[in-house]
């Protein structure tokens, strides 16, 4: 990349109002550190309410990519988060083996157009599910984000090759 | 003392005894290694269920949980079940800052999940 490029990115970044962007491998350190950073700037800005709502959209975002994340730049997760009208909108992404999205797209095609009572009833039913295949939150985290986003959670997955697909998550707050 | 564990930034602080039988839970809870921090807690609890002394008083005031750990800590309340079957007595009391929606909508999850027993919400 050279300054030019670095520049237009920059401008990108500005116009889409972008407070928080990362690429890369994401480790559990890393996740606190950014998540303090980001309660201390919500709370400068908002109301505390909202603040901690923010946080856990972020902590289970987050945690989905460590758990599911690869080592590489390439593979490993990404964070963005934007900020527009007093609307926060946190997108998580990352690279997945195309046989592990049968389960999660199944999940989050019941999840996306359910009202907020069906997702609290699915919510309460994945408190006791248990699946290790899904990491420690066994699919609970998911149900916790669009439990706390205010609008329905939108995701979009990409394919790169007959194997892998780029999987990302945006919930707005 | 069956357990006594002291808070950090993101593991509550929670105490379990024998006579009186009590359990309390307080404070963050996001650990690194969930199934390690709440591993020893689910096995105290079970140990208590083995040898039931009185009846049971329960307090859970968190701050925030991630969703690991609410799984841990539904392992934990199915422990306080089977505490209930063996006869006894059973109050858990759900304290969340009256601010706190996410708090306290959990604690309405909780009475959900487990309606036989008695689960009093309350906002501090």
């Amino acid at each position: 990349m050279d300054l030019n490029q670095a520049i237009g990115l920059r401008n990108q970044l500005r116009n889409n109002k972008v407070i928080m962007a990362y690429n890369g491998a994401i480790s559990d350190d890393l996740m606190l550190t950014l998540a303090d950073l980001l309660k201390s700037r919500m709370l400068a800005q908002d109301d505390p309410k909202r603040s901690k709502t923010i946080f856990s959209v972020f902590m289970e975002g987050v945690q989905n990519l460590i758990w599911h994340g690869g080592n590489d730049s390439d593979t490993s997760g990404m964070i963005l988060i934007t900020q527009s009208e007093g609307q926060v909108t946190i997108m998580c992404g990352n690279r997945i083996a195309q046989k592990d999205t049968l389960e999660l797209r199944e999940r989050l095609s019941r999840i996306e157009n359910a009202d907020k009572e069906t997702i609290r009833q699915l919510y309460r039913e994945g408190m006791s599910s248990s699946n290790e295949h899904e990491g420690p939150g066994a699919g609970l985290g998911l149900l916790e984000i669009a439990r706390r986003s205010s609008q329905p959670i939108s995701y979009a997955f990409v394919d790169v090759d007959a194997d892998t697909v780029d999987f990302i998550l945006a919930a707005t707050i | 003392m069956l357990l006594s564990i002291a808070a950090t930034d993101r593991t509550p602080e929670i105490s379990l005894t024998h006579e009186p039988a009590k359990l309390s839970i307080k404070g963050e809870s996001y650990p690194e290694d969930v199934s390690a921090f709440y591993g020893q807690v689910i096995q105290a609890v079970n140990h208590l269920v083995e040898s039931p002394q009185g009846d049971l008083e329960v307090e859970v005031q968190l701050i925030y949980i991630n969703s690991s750990s609410i799984k841990a800590l539904f392992r934990i309340f199915e422990g306080l079940e089977d505490y209930r079957k063996k006869d006894k007595a059973v109050h858990i009391h759900w304290l969340a800052d009256e601010d706190d929606d996410i708090m306290q909508e959990l604690g309405e999850d909780f009475v959900d999940r487990f309606p036989n027993l008695k689960i009093t919400t309350q906002s501090t």
